[in-house]
C-alpha cells in the first residue's frame, strides 16, 4: 500500500515536472518570438501575410513541443518530435518554394534570393529529423534491452 | 548512442541560433538602409544627346556592407521600342557610410524623332523600367524593380502658323506676314532654325522665309514670319488659299516639310 502510494506520488511529481518543463519552454519560445518580431517589422510591413504565417507556425510548433514534453520517456515523445521535425520541413518547403522570395508593393516588386539560407535551413531540418529518428531507435533499443534484462 | 545524438542536437541548435540571428539582424539592418533620389539634372551634349544625371543617396547605417550595387534604367516608347539603356554599378558600400551615386542616362532625341515626329509636336509618356539590385549582407542577393512613366515634353507643342496678311510694299512687291506660335514643353532650351515656304492655291512657291529662334524650356513662343512676294498677274486670284511648308532644323535633327494649309 505504502509502495503504491509512493509510486502514485512519484507519478504526480513526474507529470507536474513535465507540465512545468513544457510550460517554461513554451513561454521561453514565445518570449523569443515576441522579442524578435519587432526586428522583422521592415519585412512584415512589405509582406503582411508573413506575420500570420509565422504566428501559425509558432503556435503549431509550440503545441507539438508541449505534447512531446508531456509524453516524455514514452515512445509518443519521439512520435511528436518526428512530427515536429516533419512539420518544420514541410513549412520550410511550402513557404520558401524555390528559395526565391518575391513580393510586390504598389508598382514595385522585390526579389530576394534566399537559396543559401534555404539550403542551410533544409540541411539543418533534415539533421533534426535524423536526430529524432535516431532517438526513437535508441529508445526502442534501450527498452528492449531493459525487457531482456528483466526476463533474464 | 545517447552522447552522439545529444552532440548532434547541440551542434544543430548552435547553427540554428547563428542562422536565425543572422537573418534577424539582416532584416533589422534593412530598416537602417535608406535610398533616396535627388533632383535630376538635364544637359544637352554637343552631339545633341540629352544627358540626365540622377543623383542617388545611399545611407547604409545597417550592420552589414552592401556588395555589387547596381542600378539599371531602360526607356522605351509606347510601342515598346528601346530608346535608352543605362547602368550604374558600385562594387562595395561599407556599413555606416553615406554615399552619393550619379546615375547617367543618355537619351538621343534624334533617334526618338526619327521613330515618330509626333515627339516634336505632342507631349508623350515614355515607359521607364527601373531595376536596382545588391548583395545584402554579402550573402543575400536582392533586387527591386519598378515600371513608371517619364513625361516627354514636345519642343514644338501646339505649333501653328496663322492666316497670312498681305501688305503692298511697292508696285512690284507685296509683304506677307503670318503669326507663328508654339510652346517649348521640352526639358531643354530650344535653339532652332525654321524655314517656311509660302505656296499659293496652284502649288506655286511664292516666297520663303527663315527664322532663327531661341526658346527657353517650358516657355511659349509668339512671333511673325515675314515674306516678300513678287506681284504677278494671277497673284490676287491664287493667293487667297494655299499652304505653308515648314522645315525645322535643330542643328542635330531636321524635320520637314510640315504642311499647314491656309485660306
Amino acid at each position: 500500500m505504502a509502495k503504491q502510494q509512493k509510486e502514485s506520488k512519484n507519478l504526480v511529481k513526474d507529470v507536474s515536472f513535465r507540465i512545468a518543463k513544457a510550460t517554461v519552454k513554451a513561454i521561453l519560445i514565445y518570449l523569443l518570438y515576441f522579442l524578435l518580431v519587432p526586428m522583422l517589422t521592415p519585412l512584415l510591413e512589405v509582406v503582411p501575410s508573413v506575420a500570420e504565417s509565422i504566428e501559425a507556425f509558432i503556435v503549431i510548433y509550440i503545441v507539438l513541443m508541449i505534447l512531446g514534453d508531456l509524453t516524455a520517456k514514452t515512445v509518443f515523445e519521439h512520435f511528436f518530435s518526428t512530427a515536429r521535425a516533419l512539420f518544420f520541413m514541410g513549412y520550410l518547403l511550402l513557404s520558401m518554394g524555390d528559395g526565391i522570395f518575391r513580393t510586390s508593393y504598389e508598382s514595385y516588386s522585390l526579389t530576394v534570393n534566399l537559396t543559401l539560407f534555404y539550403t542551410i535551413a533544409a540541411t539543418l531540418s533534415l539533421l533534426g529529423l535524423a536526430r529524432t529518428i535516431l532517438q526513437a531507435i535508441n529508445f526502442m533499443h534501450e527498452k528492449a534491452e531493459a525487457d531482456s534484462k528483466l526476463q533474464a | 548512442m545517447n552522447v552522439p545524438i545529444r552532440m548532434l542536437g547541440i551542434a544543430t541548435s548552435i547553427i540554428w541560433v547563428f542562422l536565425i540571428a543572422f537573418i534577424v539582424l539582416a532584416a533589422y539592418s534593412a530598416k537602417d538602409l535608406s535610398v533616396d533620389f535627388g533632383e535630376p539634372e538635364y544637359t544637352v551634349t554637343p552631339n545633341g544627346e540629352l544627358d540626365l544625371a540622377l543623383p542617388l543617396y545611399v545611407d547604409n547605417r545597417g550592420y552589414y556592407s552592401l556588395k555589387n550595387f547596381y542600378l539599371s534604367t531602360v526607356f522605351t516608347d509606347a510601342e515598346g521600342a528601346e530608346i535608352s539603356r543605362s547602368e550604374t554599378i558600385v562594387p562595395f558600400i561599407p556599413h555606416g557610410e553615406n554615399i552619393t551615386i550619379l546615375h547617367n542616362i543618355s537619351i538621343d532625341p534624334i533617334s526618338l524623332l526619327e521613330k515618330d515626329e509626333q515627339y516634336l509636336f505632342n507631349d508623350n509618356d515614355l515607359n521607364v523600367s527601373f531595376t536596382a539590385g545588391l548583395n545584402f549582407a554579402e550573402l543575400l542577393p536582392a533586387e527591386i524593380s519598378a515600371n513608371f512613366t517619364f513625361p516627354w515634353g514636345a519642343p514644338f507643342y501646339n505649333f501653328a502658323v496663322g492666316e497670312p496678311a498681305f501688305e503692298a510694299v511697292d508696285l512690284t512687291h507685296i509683304r506677307a506676314s503670318a503669326p507663328m506660335t508654339f510652346e517649348n514643353h521640352a526639358m531643354f532650351d530650344l535653339a532652332a532654325n525654321i524655314r517656311v515656304e509660302l505656296y499659293d492655291s496652284e502649288d506655286s512657291l511664292l516666297s520663303e522665309s527663315q527664322t532663327a529662334l531661341y526658346v527657353p524650356q517650358y516657355s511659349a513662343y509668339e512671333g511673325d514670319i515675314e515674306f516678300s512676294v513678287s506681284l504677278t498677274a494671277s497673284f490676287l486670284s491664287t493667293v487667297e488659299s494655299g499652304h505653308f511648308d515648314v522645315y525645322f532644323d535643330m542643328g542635330v535633327a531636321q524635320y520637314g516639310p510640315l504642311v499647314i494649309p491656309y485660306g
